[in-house]
């Protein structure tokens, strides 16, 4: 070395007291021959020479024996905290171990590395929350993605139910106006069967033409007729009872009527008054008259025979007529009613009113027309309330053989 | 009674991933939140009872690896095994220790060693998946994971590996 003796004697002293420096002599079998120095900064205040060197300073686990040239063990802290940077100086004899102080280099050292590890964690932790945000960001983007394709898909289901909504409402305006058409037809039937036998009413109704409900006159023959006694029988009897023998006497006369094919004009209480040639001709309207009442004379009988036996005196009555009336609808919207009027119909229910118990007055025309086929009491002029001239009655007693059966079917309907 | 052995066994590993922590934790059996990083090499000692012998423990607790400080290789001169260590909630850390593995191997041979998985209390952040562990199994590698923190899987960890370099 190139240094005067001073300064070399001076640097010496220097390194040997500022960095602790420790010696230890190691024998070539690594037992401890000699120590010196600053031994106790390192932990090794208690050698004992002459014994192995690794039971005592046990961080050269590992170093010995050494090969080759001198080795440098830098930075080597011991369980005191002491750093030391371990020197190894092997020769033939053994090797010297030196330990130099190391510990102001390693800290500072250390504080240049903990900030720049300090740093890098950050670094990375910062990268780590980024890639998490960004998954979160992705994920997010995913379920946008996600809800909008299902918000288009709900649109679309929403456009569709619309659609189909306004082919459900038109198809509900077509059944409504179906109902209703149907409705109108059931009312019209309805109304017809009120005066007319329901397959008549059916004829009309499936022709559609329904002008014949319109006001005209024609030539019909009226049949009237009601109780014997039934004034004061309703006076007197329960209105229950009265009821109950007005609906068997309505369901005696009733499917007779449908059966002779007349028109139901009205019922009022016991009286009934049924119309023929209207508002279906028919080319015998006094006949089928006629016969209806001698049918409904029978009927009626058989059902006063019941009354009587129950107490109540109830007789039949029948007036027919046959001339020219004004026939069509009457009423107002929702009470409409197929009726006569005319001088025919008053004639038939004076007629009716003159007639006894069995009897079946008809004036002179109809008894006329029947002649041939009934059997006839004339009984001369009748005057009659509400005629100005009176009426030539002739009481119908019975109908000749073969002539009581119910009427050929109705001429189809039109004028 | 078998005569007492001693064995010099090195703690490799990226930085932070807690070398100095288990030491700690399986010498002195604490655990310190703070954070120093280690500078050069920390060496301490403990003594296991193995079958009825005692083997001294030489720990070498190595500086971590980074771009900064590499690993002075011949610190782990005279070693007989080592621990790797990586940090279970950085992946990063997995690569730096097998990296080193294949480094000693280069330079010294096999030697006995374990990987532990370490920071095992923070499973929340947990980011190494049980397919890595059967993988590395499978190559035959010792692995578990370790808590510094709770201590779960130190004592184990250290005292196989003093078995297997007990001899």
């Amino acid at each position: 070395m190139d240094l005067p003796e001073r300064i070399g004697a001076r640097l010496q002293a220097l390194a040997y007291r500022e960095r602790k420096a420790a010696w230890l002599r190691l024998g070539t079998d690594s037992i401890l021959m000699r120590a010196g120095g600053h031994l106790e900064a390192y932990g090794l205040g208690e050698l004992r020479l002459g014994e192995a060197a690794l039971d005592q300073a046990w961080f050269l686990e590992g170093l010995l024996p050494v090969t080759g040239g001198p080795q440098i063990v830098p930075s080597l802290e011991l369980p005191g905290g002491r750093v030391a940077d371990l020197h190894l100086d092997p020769d033939a004899d053994g090797v010297w171990v030196v330990l130099l102080d190391a510990t102001a280099e390693r800290d500072a050292v250390r504080r240049v590395q903990q900030k720049a590890y300090e740093m890098t964690l950050l670094q990375e932790k910062e990268a780590l929350l980024n890639r998490r945000l960004e998954a979160s960001n992705a994920a997010l983007l995913a379920t946008q993605r996600d809800l909008e394709a299902s918000r288009a898909a709900l649109l679309d289901a929403h456009e569709k139910l619309q659609a189909q909504a306004a082919e459900l409402a038109s198809w509900n305006r077509t059944l409504e106006e179906r109902v209703a058409a149907q409705l109108g037809e059931i009312e019209r039937m309805a109304r017809l069967k009120r005066f007319l036998a329901p397959p008549l009413a059916e004829l009309i109704l499936s022709s559609g033409d329904e002008r014949i409900l319109e006001s005209h006159r024609r030539d019909i023959a009226a049949l009237f007729c009601d109780l014997r006694g039934f004034t004061a029988f309703a006076e007197a009897a329960e209105p229950e009872e009265v009821m109950e023998l007005l609906r068997a006497y309505h369901r005696a006369l009733v499917p007779l009527i449908q059966s002779f094919e007349g028109t139901l004009d009205r019922f009022v209480g016991d009286g009934v008054l049924v119309l023929f040639n209207d508002p279906l001709p028919c080319l015998d309207p006094a006949l089928r008259a006629v016969r209806l009442a001698v049918a409904m004379r029978d009927a009626v009988a058989a059902l006063a025979a019941s009354w009587r036996r129950r107490g109540h005196a109830l007789g039949f009555g029948v007036g027919i007529a046959q001339g020219f009336a004004t026939l069509g609808q009457i009423g107002f919207e929702g009470r409409f009613d197929y009726s006569a009027i005319g001088t025919v119909v008053n004639a038939a229910s004076r007629l009716c009113e003159a007639a006894k118990d069995g009897q079946i007055l008809v004036t002179a025309r109809v008894a006329d027309a029947v002649a041939p086929l009934a059997e006839l009491v004339e009984l001369g002029p009748l005057s009659v309330k509400g005629l100005s001239r009176p009426l030539s009655a002739v009481d119908v007693t019975a109908l000749k053989s073969d002539a009581g059966a119910p009427a050929s079917p109705a001429v189809a309907a039109g004028r | 009674m078998s005569p007492a052995v001693q064995r010099k066994i090195c703690l490799l590993g990226g930085f932070s991933v807690g070398k100095t922590s288990l030491v700690r934790r399986f010498v002195q059996s604490v655990f310190s939140e703070t954070y120093l990083t280690t500078v050069g090499v920390k060496i301490d000692k403990k003594t296991v009872e193995l079958g009825g012998r005692s083997v001294h423990l030489i720990l070498w607790d190595l500086a971590g690896e980074d771009d900064i400080a590499s690993l002075r290789m011949s610190y782990l001169r005279g070693a007989a095994g080592y621990l790797l260590v990586a940090d279970g909630t950085r992946p990063s850390t997995l690569e730096v220790a097998l990296s080193l593995r294949r480094r000693v191997e280069t330079d010294y041979g096999p030697l006995p060693f374990s990987l532990l998985l370490n920071k095992r209390d923070l499973a929340a952040e947990w980011a190494v998946g049980e397919a890595e562990f059967d993988t590395l199994r499978r190559a035959g590698w010792r692995v578990s994971p370790s808590s510094a923190r709770t201590g779960e899987g130190v004592e184990d960890a250290f005292a196989d590996l003093a078995a297997r370099v007990a001899g």
